[in-house]
């Protein structure tokens, strides 16, 4: 059984006089312990896909079914509950907590499951990514690497089903960046299911599978193997589009959608 | 644990920006300070005035001519009881004894070339007896000084202190100046300290007989006020002489039934309630003080709670993110914002002390007490302000958006 199936999963919303139509009928199935990444330009729905998925917002239509659980239409404090126990982030921007330690910031997602034993799990998770050493330190006082490290920790530390990874090398240097995705490889090992946003493809195809989008829709979804990698990297699969990766805000050329 | 753990951080985040947290509880600190400072003031005189009362002794009746404003012009007058007055009271059933006196304050004492201003009273002989004054030095005032109308004074410890500093002061001259000028008195007797007597003080008093006052001194024929006791401090007996006192007088000065009185009784214990009714204003009165700053005090405190909840937008999306509830975000925001208030509310407790020790130490009228009871109220109140200044705010953070939230720059 799937661990995520969307059915027709729409996101509607107004700008100005338009409707922006920022996710257009998605059907999507991951299964427990895949490693995804979800890949495509800015505007072409990955972000909205991303917060539908992690459950920080509804959708306008369709069907969510997370773990055998319909969370599509649930209310706010069911979502918040569905957020703290399946769902771990990791944000491009590491967003934690400046005023408090490593470890406090680990701990915040117990803190809100009103869980016991806080100051233990804490420490396992920041040992878990090599930071056990690093504990009181503030946010301010760690690399950037580091704090990433954190945010994975606190991603972890309610052992959940996701991890939802928003660019989480974005704001990362090459070595640093691959430190961190180590890490996520160590993780999906451990059979955690990793979902990557990004929109570097060399980024995108160190997980088992890439799902492109573009304009609300999924255009491309396929294993990755030494053969698909090649093309993907190269972009040959939709030349137009994959000759200039990076954040490029002008509507993409029309192409063809392949292999869905 | 969830309610520890909030307290916690938002006592931490008060000293992220201390300066800010600072002037945004002055109002806080101001007002808990104002209420701090001022019921200590206000119990220190309370104590002070019902303890001199107290040392009077409970069975007292005060008579005093009655005199009263109405529509701006004084009724009755200052002459309406005289010494045969005090006689016919001192024969009154219920009262054990009556004394009548005159009063002067700041009349001019001399010694030689030493001078100083005494609150002169024109006694009979059972004044100290009355007021529980004991005699350090010398004799009192004798029914014979008092019949003969005889030049002799006791002096009050501080007086004999100022005129004749460590030498003996009996048989001395001294000079007192009244409205019929300087005249020569013998000193007989010097009080022992005793402190506050009612609102005087009763070491800077000089006694006289009374004729020797009515006569000498001050060319009057009528008395100021007139001193009686009950025959116990039961409210019965008390009420008892009270009723006689006023028929006696009644009837010495022909005022019909339905008259307006020429003159007031009163027990010590009325005028230990009319204290109480003025102090019971003069807290109200600074209560309103404290409430108003107390209110300035919630807008400072709603608006930097307004400007921690812009500044944090994106740390409540990730707490969101992270599985925080709205009512989560509404709990923390309110509890941040009682610890900010709590917290000016200590250093107002702290100023407010400050504050009244400093009056006590500069003005030395009266020893200041800071209660319990006031600390507790003025904390109270700071809290209170900062729950409700900040059901806003927090309202305002837990329904934000988390998508939003967490896009926010």
């Amino acid at each position: 059984m799937s661990l995520i199936q969307l059915d027709k999963l729409m996101k509607h919303y107004p700008m100005g006089d338009t409707m922006v139509r920022a996710l257009d009928g998605v059907d999507l199935s991951i299964k427990s312990g895949e490693f995804v990444s979800i890949t495509g330009h800015s505007g072409s729905g990955k972000s909205t896909l991303m917060h539908l998925l992690g459950c920080l917002d509804r959708p306008t239509s369709g069907r969510y079914m997370l773990d055998g659980q319909l969370v599509s239409h649930l209310s706010d404090r069911s979502l918040a509950q569905v957020r703290n126990r399946k769902i771990g982030f990791v944000f491009q921007t590491f967003n934690l907590i400046q005023r408090t330690s490593a470890i406090d910031n680990v701990a915040v997602p117990l803190f809100y499951g009103r869980q016991s034993n806080v100051g233990e799990k804490s420490r396992k998770a920041l040992e878990r990514v090599g930071l056990g050493p690093r504990a009181t330190h503030k946010p301010s006082e760690l690399s950037g690497g580091e704090r990433q490290r954190v945010a994975i920790a606190r991603a972890i530390v309610n052992e959940p089903k996701i991890i939802l990874a928003d660019e989480p090398t974005g704001n990362l240097d090459t070595r640093t960046g691959k430190q961190i995705m180590d890490i996520f490889h160590e993780l999906h090992r451990a059979g955690v299911t990793v979902i990557l946003v990004t929109h570097e493809m060399d980024v995108a195809v160190q997980a088992e599978r890439v799902i492109r989008m573009r304009d609300g829709n999924i255009i491309d979804d396929r294993r990755v193997d030494d053969s698909t990698r090649s093309e993907l990297l190269s972009g040959v699969m939709l030349p137009a589009v994959e000759q200039d990766p990076g954040p490029d805000r002008s509507p993409p050329p029309i192409a063809k959608p392949v292999g869905m | 644990m969830f309610f520890l753990r909030v307290c916690l951080m938002s006592f931490r985040s008060l000293f992220v920006h201390p300066l800010r947290t600072i002037l945004a509880t002055l109002g806080v600190i101001f007002g808990v300070a104002a209420v701090v400072a001022a019921m200590a003031i206000l119990e220190g005189m309370s104590s002070r005035i019902l303890g001199g009362f107290e040392s009077l002794g409970s069975n007292k009746i005060f008579v005093m001519p009655n005199i009263e404003r109405r529509s701006g012009r004084m009724v009755g007058s200052f002459d309406s009881l005289d010494l045969d007055d005090a006689d016919a009271i001192g024969r009154c059933n219920a009262v054990a004894r009556a004394m009548p006196q005159i009063s002067n304050p700041g009349a001019l004492v001399k010694f030689r070339s030493k001078s100083t201003n005494a609150d002169v009273s024109g006694v009979t002989e059972v004044h100290a007896d009355m007021n529980n004054q004991e005699m350090q030095d010398g004799e009192f005032i004798s029914a014979a000084n008092v019949q003969g109308s005889a030049s002799v004074v006791v002096l009050g410890s501080k007086i004999k202190e100022e005129l004749f500093g460590g030498r003996p002061a009996i048989d001395e001259k001294i000079k007192i100046t009244g409205i019929r000028g300087s005249r020569t008195f013998t000193v007989i007797g010097v009080f022992a300290p005793k402190g506050n007597v009612g609102r005087s003080d009763a070491d800077r008093q000089i006694c006289v007989p009374i004729t020797t006052a009515m006569d000498k001194l001050y060319g009057t024929d009528s008395v100021h006020v007139i001193l009686a006791e009950a025959r116990s401090p039961t409210d019965a007996d008390i009420d008892q002489a009270k009723e006689e006192i006023a028929q006696t007088l009644r009837r010495r000065h022909k005022i019909r039934a339905g008259q307006q009185d020429d003159f007031q009784v009163q027990s010590q214990k009325d005028m230990v309630t009319q204290f109480s009714q003025v102090t019971g204003i003069l807290k109200v009165v600074f209560y309103s003080i404290a409430g108003i700053s107390l209110f300035v005090g919630g807008i400072g405190i709603m608006n930097i709670m307004l400007v921690a909840v812009t500044e944090r937008t994106r740390e409540i999306g990730v707490r969101m993110a992270m599985g925080a509830q709205r009512s989560d975000v509404l709990k923390q925001f309110l509890i941040e914002a009682s610890v900010v208030s709590f917290f000016g509310g200590t250093i107002g407790v702290i100023v407010g002390w400050g504050l009244a020790n400093a009056i006590e130490t500069v003005t030395r009228l009266f020893e200041t007490t800071t209660t319990m009871t006031s600390v507790v109220i003025a904390l109270t109140m700071a809290t209170t302000t900062g729950v409700i200044s900040g059901i806003y705010p927090a309202w305002k953070a837990s329904r934000l958006d988390p998508v939003e939230a967490l896009r926010y720059e």
